[in-house]
């Protein structure tokens, strides 16, 4: 990612935009702050909102004729907030809290003809920033047509306090001035630059001065002239002082001969991009004050402010726990990420936010502005694969389950016996056939059944956790490597079970003739279902794989409908489905996070305790791990007499499904083919004995039964482990590749009890020989 | 190069040699770091214990650190 990319990812996140009441606003005041100090009774924290941004605010805090409150979203929700009042009742209880800090003198003189608020404006404007400003007024004091509201709507003192602040910036006031063309003439000869404020001046009739201004810098005519659009008793009050601000920054331009225009599409009342939405809120009118004439009292007031949303966007974030967890919203994340990527000496503490997204792709299909943070995840994990900066520990494990299902102790592809070609392919997946073999012997048998020209079978992994893990040259050498195989079976149509392989086949092998399994169980004839009662209501998992895949999500829905089975709609489904925490790699380079995506989806299901049915093996085993009673579709669709309860099944783990994707191939081989797989490994006859708790840890350790049997066998038969006297049990090490498996087991009559396993990948020395 | 402690009493003994376990200097290493540690160790066959606690502790946590770098 290099920085022009960065910055076109930031703009399409809008949650740092302008809230609409500010970007009404024609000075940009932070009502939203303003809202929240004043929900907390905090008066001083609104002042200084208003402090920093409204010059005057004794003033214009009074008379604001608040262009924002029709800008006001909650109006779609009650009434909008009554800003204006709030801001009268906030300047009437507080005293000016900042003063903006003044900028050193830098020479260049400009005269201010007017003293209205446009003028006033302008005039302090520019003597912060450091410039020699005289503000003429044909009026014995300030304020033009403001002069007329003292002492019934703006207090007694307040043009003098406006008048005292101006000279404290150190603007000279010439009041009493007479303002013909003739003097004005003489004094704009003396300095650089001029303001003309409306509220007193005649603009056309000064010479040479035009009332036809410029809307961007509000040049009126002759060379470092400038003049306010609006004035006099009626004029907008924040327009004039939008006027005067504009102005003295179309003068300080002019001073420093800079471009007069460039860069200011955002100043004055615009247009925000923020995404605030309020279908979930509360309709609720406005809270006036119980007596007009005194205005709100403090507790109105609070309440009144209470009722302002906050507008923000954060709409990704409301549903996914990955941006929660970490904090973060996108324009944030990418940020974080691209800093990341930048360290050259020094820690790179993103590097598990990058790898634990579980890159589902619900934020973006939630963001008005599809932000892509699972591109940008995954082509940074793929860019850190490639400079040699991906840690091994977040997919090492994930990738050597990939490569042993790919291995040749579980890989299969064959035509349908009897057949010597393939009109289909069915090709259950990896998962599906570690966690439920028994389902993909009876999907194979009822296709096979039904299907004309041959069905064949391939067992594999379509290389997805290496596509998640960024390893592009592993990922491309599977996809080819399958292609080749399919390919060598005639280009049959696959007949695919997981919606992630199938999406991964569209999107990366777009030759391969692709169907998901459901589409093609719901044109066949289903078998009849055992007698059995159908459970109570499961609330239907959609993976988030299938976010993209609209007819595959109707099958299912269709295939249960034609089961009887009562499901109900998840809370969030179809495509906005939640990852289940397998997606990405999280669970693997963030377990609690992973655990927590799982619960999270889980607590989706609208069906009474939690129950689900899930379609996608990986969400059906982790959503069981989370407690709840989830049925994989295939449970019900392939039913035989005799099954367990399918809610009653338990997350088989890491090591089962391993083994139990091992056994399938050897199984199938021998029941359809009669061959004989080539032999496993002797390591894998060793019998191990392992309660469930010690199972679970093994689990959450990522330690595979298989690690255990390669200690064991490694220790017996070097006689190199530790003995406990006490206890009798030993303690062995090994480290067949990049870990180091560490098991303390004691041996029994029919092989090994395990009593605890863990592991490290720091390296140890040889042991001596 | 400072030198790390992480001895602990231990009921484990070599069962190739017989022995109980001695605080003994070890150099391990993970991506091109490397650490001088004191583990308990087998005199005579240089057996290293590594214990539960450390691997899943202090271990982990310089391993994670030092794959970040």
């Amino acid at each position: 990612m290099d920085q022009q990319q960065l910055r076109a990812l930031e703009y399409r996140c809008i949650q740092e935009e302008p809230p609409f009441c500010t970007a009404a606003c024609p000075i940009h005041v932070d009502a939203r702050a303003f809202m929240a100090a004043l929900a907390k009774d905090d008066v001083a924290s609104a002042r200084k909102v208003l402090d920093r941004t409204m010059p005057f605010a004794d003033i214009v805090g009074r008379l604001c004729d608040a262009p924002c409150q029709p800008a006001c979203k909650r109006r779609e929700v009650g009434d909008p907030l009554a800003i204006g009042a709030l801001e009268h009742f906030c300047v009437s209880h507080s005293k000016t809290l900042i003063k903006l800090p003044k900028l050193p003198a830098k020479g260049g003189t400009a005269a201010i003809f007017g003293a209205g608020l446009s003028g006033m404006t302008a005039a302090l404007d520019l003597a912060r920033k450091g410039r020699a400003v005289t503000l003429y007024t044909a009026q014995p004091t300030l304020g033009g047509t403001l002069r007329a509201l003292v002492p019934d709507t703006l207090p007694a003192d307040s043009l003098a306090q406006a008048q005292a602040l101006l000279t404290e910036y150190g603007v000279t006031i010439k009041a009493a001035t007479p303002l013909d063309p003739g003097t004005m003439a003489t004094l704009a000869a003396a300095c650089d630059t001029v303001y003309c404020d409306p509220d007193e001046i005649t603009i056309h009739a000064v010479a040479g001065v035009s009332a036809d201004l410029d809307p961007l810098t509000l040049a009126a005519g002759p060379e470092g002239w400038f003049a306010g659009s609006t004035g006099g008793s009626g004029a907008s009050v924040i327009q004039q002082v939008a006027d005067g601000r504009r102005a003295a920054l179309s003068m300080e331009r002019f001073l420093q001969k800079v471009s007069l225009t460039a860069q200011r599409d955002k100043e004055g009342a615009f247009a925000t991009r923020m995404h605030t939405v309020v279908t979930d809120i509360a309709p609720a009118a406005v809270i006036g004050p119980a007596d007009p004439a005194t205005g709100y009292t403090a507790d109105e007031a609070r309440a009144e402010a209470g009722r302002c949303l906050q507008c923000e966007c954060l709409e990704c974030v409301k549903q996914c726990v990955y941006l929660q967890t970490y904090k973060e919203y996108p324009k944030t994340l990418v940020r974080k990420i691209y800093n990341n990527q930048a360290i050259v000496q020094g820690t790179r503490n993103a590097n598990k936010m990058i790898n634990a997204c579980s890159l589902c792709g619900q934020c973006t299909v939630i963001c008005p502005n599809d932000f892509p943070v699972a591109d940008v995840c995954r082509a940074t994990r793929q860019e850190m694969v490639a400079t040699g900066h991906m840690p091994p520990s977040p997919h090492d494990f994930a990738l050597e389950e990939m490569r042993f299902s790919l291995s040749e102790a579980c890989r299969l592809s064959r035509h349908q016996p009897g057949h010597a070609t393939s009109r289909y392919l069915f090709y259950p997946g990896c998962q599906l056939s570690g966690s439920a073999p028994e389902a993909v012997r009876r999907a194979y048998a009822l296709l096979t059944g039904q299907l004309e020209g041959g069905v064949g079978l391939m067992l594999g992994c379509c290389g997805i956790p290496a596509h998640w893990a960024g390893q592009g040259a592993l990922f491309a050498a599977t996809m080819e490597s399958l292609a080749a195989e399919v390919a060598a079976l005639g280009n049959p149509m696959l007949i695919v079970a997981c919606s992630s392989c199938l999406a991964i086949f569209k999107e990366f092998a777009p030759a391969l003739k692709v169907r998901s399994l459901w589409e093609v169980l719901d044109g066949l004839d289903l078998p009849t279902p055992p007698p059995r009662p159908l459970p109570g209501c499961l609330s239907l998992h959609d993976p988030c794989t299938a976010r993209h895949q609209p007819e595959l999500r109707a099958s299912v829905r269709r295939l249960c409908a034609k089961l009887g089975l009562p499901v109900t709609e998840a809370s969030l489904g179809g495509e906005l489905a939640d990852c289940c925490g397998y997606g990405g790699l999280m669970q693997f380079a963030n377990q609690p996070l992973g655990r927590e995506s799982a619960e999270n989806k889980a607590r989706r299901s609208e069906a009474p305790a939690g129950a689900g049915l899930a379609y996608c093996a990986m969400c059906r085993d982790n959503l069981a791990a989370t407690g709840r009673p989830v049925a994989h579709l295939l449970d019900y669709l392939l039913a035989s007499p005799g099954d367990p309860d399918p809610l009653g099944r338990s997350n088989p783990g890491f090591s089962w499904r391993h083994e139990q994707r091992a056994r399938l191939k050897r199984d199938l081989l021998a029941e359809l083919w009669q061959e004989t797989a080539q032999p496993r490994p002797a390591h894998t006859d060793i019998v191990l004995r392992i309660d469930q708790e010690v199972r679970d840890r093994l689990n959450s350790r990522m330690i595979l039964e298989e690690d255990l049997q390669k200690v064991i066998e490694f220790a017996e038969a070097s006689g190199r482990y530790l003995i406990n006297p006490t206890n009798n049990r030993r303690l062995a090490s090994h480290r067949p590749l990049r870990v180091t498996y560490w098991v303390e087991y004691e041996p029994t009559d029919q092989g090994y009890r395990i009593h605890n396993g863990y592991s490290h990948r720091m390296q140890l020395p040889e042991v001596r020989s | 190069m400072s030198q790390f402690s992480f001895l602990e009493a231990t009921d484990w003994q070599c069962a190739c040699c017989r022995q109980p376990l001695q605080p003994t200097p070890v150099r391990v290493s993970y991506l091109n770091s490397v650490f001088d540690v004191e583990l308990m160790a087998c005199s005579g066959c240089g057996f290293i214990l590594v214990p539960e606690s450390l691997a899943v502790g202090k271990m982990l946590q310089v391993e994670q650190l030092l794959e970040d770098k």
